[in-house]
């Protein structure tokens, strides 16, 4: 009985040509009568509870195999194919967190090794315009001050929960997205929409707002159904402006000292100027977007990297790091000794060959090793290297002309 | 005049006894050509006793080495074999060098310089070793990342709110513009 209930069981398993027969002639209409369906329903279509009923796949089925057929379909679960119903939910809430206005909480928390943060923020959005965040001070990041933005365009990835359109759109490219059916999130009714791995386990799950698709509440989970992520956006008003109760000041530029994301093609183009531009990382991690800014100690590179779910800043600065950092302290990552800031360690940084690399990232602790392990790291000098090394750097110290 | 003859030879020797001897002796202070011969015969006895005293060394020398070609018994042992080169232990006195007024501080000095050598090749290496291993010593900026400017692109990137890193300053994007965040 577990291995029909186990959906990677059941995708390795052999079945007769019968049964195949059965399970296709059921699965096919089904699929069809999904993918046409505009409608809400409120059957579920999850890929490890779906079922099909016997009458329906004994008369698709022969005579002669039919009441076998039967018997298996009545207890093996379909695996369908993405429903075009859940792709189009998703779609819809990566627009309506910008053209929506909305006044709520947002409560992010994030379970990694090294234990979980939480972060409470106050929103504010304006219908295709403003959008002010408040960090409340009962997050494990307590700021108070508010973070101003305005998206007027279109171009920035702003979103409630990770719900944008370019993530959507690879979270639909690496995943299998399905309808999960009715639920609700924060008092209010809301549609579920889940994303499968191939392998058959359950990544992320999302309750987007029934009146207005807003994402209300997601969870995200490891290849092992542990929770890594749990987001919510709780006390939702819909309004059309900007409440009296919102913080004023804050910066106007939603950019602050970056430069508007750059495509890929000219992202790549950046590898002449000896910057290090990956095209892809581990984990399935595509590169979706980037940045540049300018700062006294010259130009960072941001570049983005997601499969619609894990998410991973990739900072590059020319330099070496500092004989000191405050606030930072050594891990080991991948087999490299690195350094992490204090005091949840998403942030990773580290210098090889003039080159400063800081990775942030919202990912399993898995990707994040396998990343970390990709990118350059300088080996350990050896002897000879390093005692002439030190001897050259003893020398400029004595050096009295230098 | 009777010379001695024989009894010369029996005198050098020691083989006379008394009256004999006394009579040898007072022929000799009278005859020149008797006392150039026994002078001769002594001069022969005491070359012959200098050879006689290596003879017996060189002979189980060669006795041995003669042996180990044969298809006789094992070889003996190196260690034994180089004493047996070597020749017989002295065990007299050592000679020894009168000390002298640069024979004593000469090697002494030396022995300071070489230890003074060592002990600077050493330190050198270690601080080298040490110093070497502190990262690279390439031109650049010395950078702190700015975690709080970086937390807030990657807040925005990923479509969620921006937050403030460990500092707890500001999250804001403008304030961390001139962050340079850098070291001299």
């Amino acid at each position: 009985m577990f291995a029909f209930n186990c959906p990677v069981n059941r995708r390795r398993a052999a079945w007769p040509f019968p049964v195949l027969a059965a399970v296709f002639a059921v699965a096919v209409p089904g699929f069809l009568l999904a993918a046409c369906s505009t409608q809400s329903g409120s059957a579920p279509d999850h890929p490890a509870t779906t079922t099909t009923t016997a009458a329906t796949a004994a008369s698709a089925a022969s005579a002669t195999t039919a009441s076998t057929a039967t018997a298996a379909v009545s207890q093996v679960p379909v695996r369908r194919p993405a429903s075009a119903l859940a792709t189009s939910l998703l779609d819809q809430a990566a627009q309506a967190a910008v053209q929506t206005s909305y006044v709520g909480e947002e409560i992010v928390s994030h379970y990694g090794s090294s234990g979980g943060t939480v972060l409470v923020s106050d929103i504010w959005h304006v219908s295709g315009g403003q959008t002010i965040t408040r960090t409340l001070p009962t997050g494990t990041f307590a700021s108070g001050e508010p973070y101003l933005s305005s998206d007027t365009d279109g171009q920035w990835p702003e979103g409630v929960l990770g719900v944008t359109t370019q993530l959507v759109r690879l979270l639909e490219a690496h995943y299998i997205v399905v309808y999960g059916g009715a639920g609700e999130a924060g008092n209010r009714t809301a549609q579920i929409v889940e994303a499968w791995r191939d392998d058959g386990t359950l990544a992320a799950q999302f309750w987007l707002d029934d009146a207005t698709k807003l994402p209300l509440e997601r969870e995200v989970f490891d290849s092992s159904s542990h929770v890594i992520s749990e987001d919510v956006f709780i006390n939702v008003q819909l309004s059309k402006q900007v409440p009296a109760s919102a913080p004023a000041g804050g910066p106007a530029d939603p950019q602050g000292p970056w430069t508007t994301p750059l495509p890929a093609r000219q992202l790549l183009a950046l590898r002449a100027h000896g910057w290090l531009v990956p095209p892809v990382l581990p984990g399935g991690l595509s590169l979706f977007t980037g940045a540049q800014t300018q700062t006294s100690s010259g130009t960072v590179l941001d570049l983005g990297y997601s499969d619609g779910l894990s998410v991973v800043s990739l900072f590059e600065q020319r330099g070496h790091l500092a004989a000191k950092l405050a606030g930072w302290q050594k891990v080991t990552v991948a087999g490299h000794v690195i350094y992490a800031a204090e005091p949840d360690q998403r942030s990773l940084t580290w210098s090889s060959r003039g080159m400063v690399y800081t990775v942030l990232a919202d990912a399993p602790a898995q990707t994040v090793n396998d990343v970390v392990g990709v990118l350059p790291h300088d080996a350990p000098p050896g002897f000879w290297k390093r005692m002439s090394r030190g001897l050259a750097r003893l020398a400029s110290w004595v050096d009295p002309f230098r | 005049m009777t010379h001695l003859g024989d009894r010369l030879s029996a005198l050098i020797d020691g083989e006379l006894d008394g009256a004999e001897r006394d009579r040898a002796y007072a022929h000799l202070a009278s005859c020149e050509q008797c006392r150039t011969e026994a002078a001769e015969l002594r001069a022969l006895k005491q070359k012959l006793r200098a050879l006689m005293s290596r003879a017996p060394a060189e002979a189980a020398m060669t006795r041995r080495l003669i042996a180990m070609t044969g298809p006789g018994g094992p070889l003996p042992p190196r260690g034994r074999l180089l004493r047996l080169a070597s020749g017989p232990r002295s065990t007299g006195r050592r000679e020894t060098r009168p000390p002298g007024p640069r024979g004593s501080r000469v090697p002494v000095r030396r022995r300071y310089l070489l230890l003074g050598t060592v002990s600077l090749v050493i330190g050198l290496g270690t601080a080298a070793f040490t110093v070497g291993g502190s990262g690279a010593a390439a031109p650049g900026p010395r950078i702190t990342p700015p975690v709080e400017m970086y937390s807030v692109e990657h807040a925005i990137t990923g479509g969620e709110v921006p937050f403030t890193g460990p500092s707890g300053q500001s999250s804001a994007g403008a304030p961390v513009a001139g962050s340079g965040a850098t070291q001299p």
